[in-house]
């Protein structure tokens, strides 16, 4: 491979926010106060996008470069533009709560971007060694920022137990690689995979290594039986970090579930075993949505009950993946708008939580949340049209998401079941969601309270809520940016 | 040695390291049983690579190695700041969340 000028611009976006991050620690201890650390890593992101936009009109069709380590493709581009904009707010929303809190620290500025350069590159890796780099940046960063949180006893405890099982899911992957490498001949690009999975598909080896990179790649995204940590990590977290974790881990890990299923595994041939990895996933999807939904329907604290609310929306996510792999038409850009209004929805619920919290009373019981609507209407308003978006109800961007994963799904007859299942279980979360609204609307205050004051936070919400409503009321540009295409992998 | 003994042993490695993660309760001893695990994909890697004649095995095993190393790292460190705030590393007493 010759490394040349055209194959080092294409990693702009990615160079820019892991140099933001570097500067910023830098930066950090070299100032005093760290205000100059967090506007370095903001406009590294604004930079960040400019280059992913920069980058659009030249990514028709993307080929693999760095020796088959890397693709520029839209759909990588669009996953990126969603990323950085989640690194962006989770910033804008860090700063004031870690002020409130008083564990303001700029390591956690360049931690957020070290988290997003990893799930940049998951979403652009076409190489096993790519992926595993991506994944354990992202990783590692986040059990780190779970941890920052010292005074909160649960934080460390939580980043405990995210991180042994995320070293799990590792061990997975990494066994998982090694088996399809020795069982494909040597091969570790999904391009050489894909070639030779054909053949492979005999071999059990390979398909209990496929099975190992699902399953490393299931805990990323908190799937059923796989889910363990996601309620207590998510529970334990600095709020911001939580709307992080929930946001951008799973876009990064879906998006790399969409080039693993759809470019790898793809070969009509490759029944993967008895059951075929369409059926086993669907089972998966099944379990995840329903499980995530009733546990969620006993949960007093508002931060548990949304982790398992992400658990179930991860179920409705796969089912985009399963029809991904049924080669129904539409499918991946149906997933790339619903992750799209996932992400945005997610953002804006967490960054509501981190708002209502004050020092030392985080506010987090549903209860804790009664007559909000009396003291800060809007801040109520801007909530209850969050979590009509993630129950899915028109007019927002959460009901055009589930809408046109499902109804790509229901093409596939095998499918129909699924979607049966995600409709009953939409009906069955709007219950849980609409618990916090009756809290906020209809209930009277135990104790006053205010949440704090902050501009930061007041831009940062009135513009998630703009995006989530555009994506619902007019959905036409989000479906045509995200029907770029797969590029080359197609 | 032939390549499949090598598989055999990597395949009882992981497997020590799975049950290790599973059945253990201490933290330390978890983290251990991760690198078991991780062990096992790099033997694995390494003997497919010998057998295959090919490079990328082997770089990749260096790549599992960091990972390995900034793993401990950062698992030590979460250890040692719980241990600070509830004096004990075994993950039963460690129930402050629900689980």
């Amino acid at each position: 491979m010759t490394v040349d000028v055209a194959s080092i611009a294409a990693l702009a976006p990615l160079l820019l926010i892991s140099g933001a991050g570097c500067l910023a620690l830098l930066l950090d201890t070299l100032t005093k106060g760290r205000e100059p650390a967090l506007r370095l890593a903001q406009l590294g992101c604004l930079a960040a996008l400019a280059a992913v936009v920069g980058q659009w009109t030249g990514a028709e069709s993307g080929q693999p470069i760095w020796s088959g380590m890397w693709v520029v493709d839209r759909m990588a581009l669009f996953l990126d533009a969603l990323l950085i904009a989640t690194a962006l707010v989770t910033l804008s929303v860090a700063a004031p709560f870690m002020r409130e809190h008083d564990f303001e620290n700029g390591e956690s500025y360049a931690l957020v971007l070290f988290a997003t350069s990893g799930m940049m590159t998951v979403v652009h890796a076409t190489h096993l060694l790519s992926l595993l780099i991506g994944i354990e940046t992202m990783s590692l960063a986040a059990y780190l920022l779970v941890a920052s949180w010292r005074r909160q006893p649960a934080g460390p405890e939580g980043a405990l137990k995210y991180l042994l099982l995320g070293a799990f899911a590792a061990g997975f992957l990494v066994y998982g690689t090694a088996l399809v490498y020795g069982t494909t001949g040597g091969e570790m690009s999904y391009a050489g995979i894909a070639a030779r999975a054909g053949q492979a598909a005999g071999n059990p080896l390979f398909i209990i290594g496929v099975y190992f990179l699902l399953t490393g790649m299931l805990f990323k995204i908190a799937a059923v039986p796989f889910h363990m940590w996601a309620p207590d990590a998510y529970e334990a977290a600095p709020t911001p970090v939580t709307g992080l974790m929930a946001a951008g881990i799973k876009v990064a890990a879906v998006g790399a579930l969409v080039r693993l299923l759809a470019a790898v595994l793809a070969d009509p041939g490759l029944a993967l075993g008895h059951a075929g990895w369409v059926r086993v996933l669907g089972g998966v999807s099944f379990l995840t949505m329903t499980w995530g939904n009733l546990a969620a329907l006993r949960q007093e604290n508002v931060k548990r009950m949304l982790a398992y609310s992400s658990i179930a929306h991860a179920g409705y996510l796969m089912i985009g993946l399963v029809a991904l792999g049924q080669k129904v038409d539409g499918a991946q850009p149906a997933l790339l708008v619903y992750l799209a209004a996932y992400a945005f929805t997610t953002l804006g619920v967490f960054a509501v939580v981190a708002w209502v919290g004050r020092r030392d009373d985080e506010r987090v019981l549903v209860r804790d949340w009664a007559g909000l609507a009396r003291t800060r209407p809007a801040v109520a308003l801007a909530m209850t049209v969050l979590l009509l978006s993630l129950a899915g109800v028109p007019p927002t961007g959460g009901f055009f998401g589930k809408f046109y994963v499902f109804r790509a799904a229901m093409q596939s007859p095998d499918l129909a079941w699924l979607v049966v299942a995600a409709v009953l279980n939409s009906l069955v979360s709007v219950y849980y969601y609409l618990r916090i609204v009756v809290a906020m609307y209809f209930r009277d205050p135990v104790q006053p309270w205010q949440p704090f004051r902050s501009a930061g936070m007041a831009v940062v919400l009135v513009a998630i809520v703009v995006v989530v409503l555009a994506l619902g009321l007019v959905p036409g540009p989000a479906i045509d940016l995200a029907a770029g295409g797969l590029g080359a992998l197609r | 040695m032939p390549t499949y003994a090598y598989i055999l042993v990597s395949l009882a490695l992981f497997f020590v390291g799975t049950a290790g993660v599973l059945l253990r309760r201490n933290a330390l001893i978890v983290l251990m049983s991760v690198e078991l695990q991780l062990a096992a994909g790099t033997l694995a890697l390494l003997a497919f690579s010998r057998a295959l004649g090919d490079q990328k095995g082997h770089v990749f095993a260096f790549f599992v190695m960091a990972l390995a190393a900034a793993e401990a790292a950062v698992g030590l460190a979460i250890v040692v700041s719980v241990f600070r705030t509830r004096r004990t590393a075994n993950l039963d007493d460690v129930n402050a969340l629900k689980g």
